[in-house]
């Protein structure tokens, strides 16, 4: 077994893994305010991937400078979906609903997407792309870090708005308890709306980064979808710190797994991994136990 | 006791029997088949999670075992292809039945929300223990033995064995709904705790109801690999095979009997329909997309209750603009 | 009560008898008469991957058959009879190849059938159309699954591709000791066409060199880099990479110079022979050394072949070296149908089996054609190709007429 390569799995791990983790956030987020499983997450990571692609392709921009257009494009398209049709439903179904609401918008902007972009793969290509930093005697291209960087700030900014703003302070409460929430004045209605928007928009940088690292087209949001389910069920659901911690422990166990055992058998470890974490502890590394007993 | 109700059932059943010689197409046979499968494994689908509100989102994992178990059994013991593997579509089940109970020790112990999440991911499990490992034969799938009926009457004994599947799984349904063991279900799904705290034993409850509708959606894996003579881990695992069957429950009425049959038989009809004149095209998903929320939107509680709910309302206007009484509503 | 549950009751008889109703549009089985109206075109039925993970080479092969029909036409048709195409997209799903070829005989009633694209969707297309009794002749579904399954339909024009890497591995293990390379990766995708052509490969070089990577991947996978780092890192002096299509060899070209690595030898078993499209993807100056098996280039001697690359280039713009081989290969199948019509005098299926499996030489753009009882095509040989500089040419077998030197070492990547 190869050092170097295990290095490199492990730093990979962190890199990626914090993109992963900041679309996770995004997700858990939603569910953690609204109750609400968002499967259309993946097709939105797609959506800011290609906008960015488009952006870059068609006008020259540059993706990360991009992101200042994505960004706020996508939260508008949260604050629009959210409105029209998420914020509709309610009753005791209200998640389950939400999980075939979410799955028939993916499906129209998956068709969207296919009509627009053809399903030939594409992929965004910057001069960082393929230049590489030379980490502890292993290569990594530019992306990654800056990508890496970027996640840094951008869950930063989203930890400091929550713990320092009154509007953070709103989603907290929010998050721990609706009912409650409601009782003390917080308009949960616009918190929920507002944090889907938010949830949304971090999908347009996670979708520039997934997009200059890997070729996709809309279908590959079934795969981008299910992680991203996996890591928030592992971190907890509702844990803004679970989804962090199981998304940078998920692409880093795939990668060791890669490197020491077979690439094959990557992602089952992970999910054999969230078997077993679930069988022990059934809310999730960090999420609220439930009163009742099994 | 042949009442009007019923009636109308063996009516359904009557035309049922028929369709193969009014249909002779073989493309738009199969279309019937796969109808059938479909809306028996809805049926099946709702029989757990529309009675107990827990909505599995991984019961592609059952499909799947019911029809690699199919194959690998058809091609280890050397089944002579023909009408002989017909008997492996309940030993299908009966595989889906088994593995149901760990993923169910597993998944069950959790919150209705988190539940939804970790069918998903046990389903994933499942479908990359097909692609990786040989004995599954990886992405290639699996080729059944080759069944050398002739084209003209090839669908025919697959159609009477899905509706005879179709029929087994309403019968189960509404049986479970009259008895006790339905019952607690449908406590469970109004309150567990409550549930609880009156003397239901909720958790084997919910192993057994999860269990029992793995069976079906089993054989219907099991049946689906005998026809097309080859399978795939991406397609007999498929995530979209789990949203399927939980909308036709939606679409038609989740809960209720007759929902995943209506919601089953319309849209899988035209989906397959769609799928078979027009290929594959970007059209029918932004179509079933649009189709869906609507229906959602407007019709939260699916069709069935929803023109229930029509009805009575009507007949309550009737009642109050000509003073007659109105005999109650009552369930499906 | 009983009205309304009446009411539901007839909704749900009703929807069973719309959906009849529906399907009820028309009712006839399958007929390979093979005697077409006098005037009538001869239509021919395809599943094509237009969408998804094969939608390079289903766009590929659309072209190729259409440029054969455009050409047969031109010449007066079949048997007097205009060629007309039905091409329908499967989406690279095996699920729609069935429901494809289904519809095209059962609905659209097509005359004869050509294949889709890829040994994981030719094997489903070739037992549905089986069934109908109709022939499935193809060429890009060569991977051994298809052959053991039996049938005795279906006719791959183009080499079986168990044998790809023969003239490779020749070549590699027949270099003298002082620059024959000592370390040797073996990566490919599970796809039923890759694994078995890389594991073929690897029993052929044996322990003449030293595996120091061998790994299986998934053929799902969307990122190469922990992969392809891996492979980066065993720093093998040749690598065998199993890939389907240009976007993996690509992913696996962009991790290795991320690394700064380059092997001495580099072949992969698909996407370097895919012409221009692989060039637009890697870039010229990556392309060069890669290599790749194949039975056509564009640069091939055949006349027919010659005469197809110049109209297609005509039509298409672009070079001889940047012909896509699937346009061969599906022009191909449009010549071998043309002459087993022609010498069965009709369109009847069963005769045209018959005839194919009558041990007759027929004559293709990718050179002879000659099938055996399993549907493989013996008459063929099997080439490595390597681009060097903007051409792409013939490197193995050594020795033969058409071979040039191979260039190796493999020059660094981005020059």
């Amino acid at each position: 077994m190869n050092s170097s390569a295990l290095i490199h799995a492990v730093i990979d791990g962190v890199l990626t893994g914090s993109v992963y983790a900041l679309m996770a956030t995004g997700l858990t987020l939603i569910f953690g305010v609204m109750d609400i499983i968002n499967v259309a997450q993946g097709i939105f990571v797609i959506l800011g991937a290609y906008l960015s692609y488009a952006l870059s392709v068609h006008w020259g921009i540059d993706p990360f400078v991009g992101l200042v257009i994505t960004i706020p494009t996508l939260f508008l398209v949260g604050i629009v979906v959210e409105r029209a049709f998420i914020g509709r439903l309610k009753g005791p179904e209200k998640t389950a609903m939400s999980i075939l609401v979410t799955y028939a918008i993916s499906l129209v902007i998956e068709g969207a997407l296919n009509m627009i972009f053809s399903v030939n793969y594409v992929q965004i290509s910057a001069s960082y792309v393929n230049k590489t930093f030379d980490i502890f005697g292993v290569y990594f291209a530019y992306i990654y870090v800056y990508g890496f960087i970027m996640a840094a700030i951008l869950l930063s900014a989203l930890y400091v708005m929550l713990y320092r703003t009154r509007f953070g302070a709103s989603i907290r409460a929010a998050l721990a308890d609706q009912t409650a929430a409601a009782l003390v004045g917080i308009d949960v209605k616009r918190v929920s709306t507002i944090c889907f928007g938010i949830g949304i928009a971090v999908t347009a940088a996670g979708g520039m980064v997934f997009g200059a690292t890997n070729a996709f087209n809309a279908s590959t949001s079934y795969d981008l979808i299910s992680r991203l389910l996996v890591i928030i069920v592992l971190g907890g659901m509702g844990s803004l710190g679970g989804a962090l911690l199981a998304g940078i422990l998920m692409v880093t166990l795939e990668d060791i797994v890669g490197v020491v055992w077979s690439p094959v058998w990557s992602i089952i470890a992970f999910y054999i991994v969230l078997v077993i974490v679930l069988s022990i502890r059934p809310q999730g590394l960090f999420g609220k136990q439930s009163a009742r007993v099994a | 006791m042949l009442r009007k109700r019923n009636l109308l059932w063996l009516v359904a059943l009557a035309i049922a029997l028929f369709v193969p010689t009014f249909i002779t197409n073989p493309a738009y046979r199969q279309i019937a088949v796969i109808t059938l499968i479909f809306t028996a494994c809805a049926t099946s689908w709702n029989m757990f999670s529309g009675y107990s509100g827990y909505v599995a989102l991984g019961s592609a994992a059952f499909y799947g075992t019911g029809a690699y178990t199919m194959a690998l059994v058809a091609v280890h013991m050397h089944i002579p292809a023909g009408g002989d593997m017909f008997w492996l579509v309940p030993v299908g089940g009966l595989a889906a039945m088994l593995v149901a109970v760990p993923v169910g020790l597993i998944a069950l112990r959790v919150r209705r929300h988190t539940f939804v999440v970790i069918t998903i991911a046990i389903f994933f499990v499942f479908q990359l223990a097909a692609i990786n490992f040989n004995f599954t034969g990886g992405t290639g799938g699996l080729t059944l033995p080759y069944i050398p009926w002739l084209i003209q009457n090839y669908h025919i004994p697959f159609y009477y064995v899905a509706l005879a599947m179709l029929v087994f799984a309403i019968g189960l349904s509404a049986a479970v709904r009259r008895s006790r063991f339905g019952l607690q279900l449908l406590a469970i799904r109004d309150d567990e705790d409550r549930a609880l705290g009156l003397g239901v034993k909720v958790f084997p409850v919910k192993l057994t109801g999860f269990a029992m509708s793995a069976f079906t959606i089993g054989m219907g894996g099991a049946l689906y690999a005998m026809m097309q003579g080859q399978i795939y881990p991406q397609f007999v695992f498929d995530p979209i095979f789990d949203i399927s069957i939980a909308l036709m429950a939606f679409f038609g009425g989740f809960g209720t009997l007759l929902g995943p049959i209506l919601g089953g038989l319309v849209l899988e009809s035209s989906q397959q329909y769609l799928t078979v004149t027009y290929s594959n095209g970007s059209l029918y998903l932004i179509l079933f997309g649009v189709l869906f929320l609507l229906v959602v939107l407007f019709m939260p509680q699916g069709i069935v209750v929803y023109i229930r709910d029509a009805w009575t309302k009507r007949q309550d206007r009737l009642a109050s603009s000509s003073e007659n009484p109105v005999t109650q509503g009552g369930h499906s | 009560m009983k009205t309304k549950g009446k009411l539901l009751r007839a909704f749900g008889v009703t929807s069973v008898a719309a959906a009849t109703a529906m399907m009820m549009a028309t009712t006839s089985g399958a007929s390979s008469s093979g005697s077409i109206a006098k005037g009538a075109p001869v239509t021919i039925g395809i599943s094509l991957s237009l969408s998804g993970d094969f939608s390079a080479d289903g766009l590929a092969y659309q072209q190729g058959y259409k440029l054969w029909a455009a050409d047969v036409n031109a010449a007066g048709g079949l048997l007097g009879h205009k060629v007309k195409l039905d091409i329908v997209s499967d989406a690279s799903s095996p699920t729609q190849v069935v429901t494809n070829y289904q519809k095209l005989i059962s609905v659209d009633h097509v005359n004869l059938t050509f294949g889709p694209f890829s040994t994981l969707l030719t094997l489903p297309a070739a037992q549905t159309v089986n069934r109908y009794g109709y022939a499935m002749i193809e060429g890009a579904g060569g991977g051994p699954s298809v052959f053991q399954a039996g049938l005795k339909n279906v006719f791959d024009v183009t080499l079986p591709v168990a044998y790809d890497l023969q003239p490779f591995a020749t070549w590699l293990t027949s270099l003298p000791a002082s620059s024959r390379p000592k370390t040797i990766s073996y990566v490919t995708s599970n796809d039923p066409f890759t694994q078995p052509v890389v594991q073929q490969a690897q029993k052929l070089i044996g322990s003449k060199l030293k595996t120091v990577y061998n790994k299986v991947f998934p053929a799902e996978a969307t990122d190469y880099t922990s992969i392809a780092d891996a492979v980066a890192a065993a720093k093998a002096q040749v690598v065998v990479l199993g890939s389907v299509d240009v976007p993996t060899v690509s992913a696996f070209m962009q991790a290795f110079e991320q690394a700064h690595y380059t092997p001495e030898a580099f072949i992969a078993t698909a996407g370097p022979d895919q012409g221009a499209a692989f060039i637009k993807a890697v870039g010229a100056g990556n392309a060069d050394g890669m290599m790749v098996p194949n039975s056509w280039y564009g640069g091939s001697k055949n006349p027919a072949s010659m005469k197809m690359v110049a109209e297609y280039v005509k039509q298409y713009g672009g070079t001889a070296a940047g012909v896509n081989a699937d346009i061969a290969e599906a022009y191909s199948v449009g010549q071998v149908m043309a002459q087993a019509v022609t010498a069965t005098k009709g369109f009847d299926n069963s005769k045209i089996i018959k005839y194919l499996h009558s041990g007759a030489t027929l004559s293709s753009v990718q050179g002879s054609v000659k099938f055996n009882s399993l549907g493989e095509n013996t008459a063929q040989t099997a080439y490595t190709f390597q681009w060097q500089g903007a051409k792409f040419v013939e490197v193995n077998p050594v020795g033969d007429p058409g071979a040039s030197k191979v260039l190796f070492p493999k020059p660094a990547w981005g020059k």
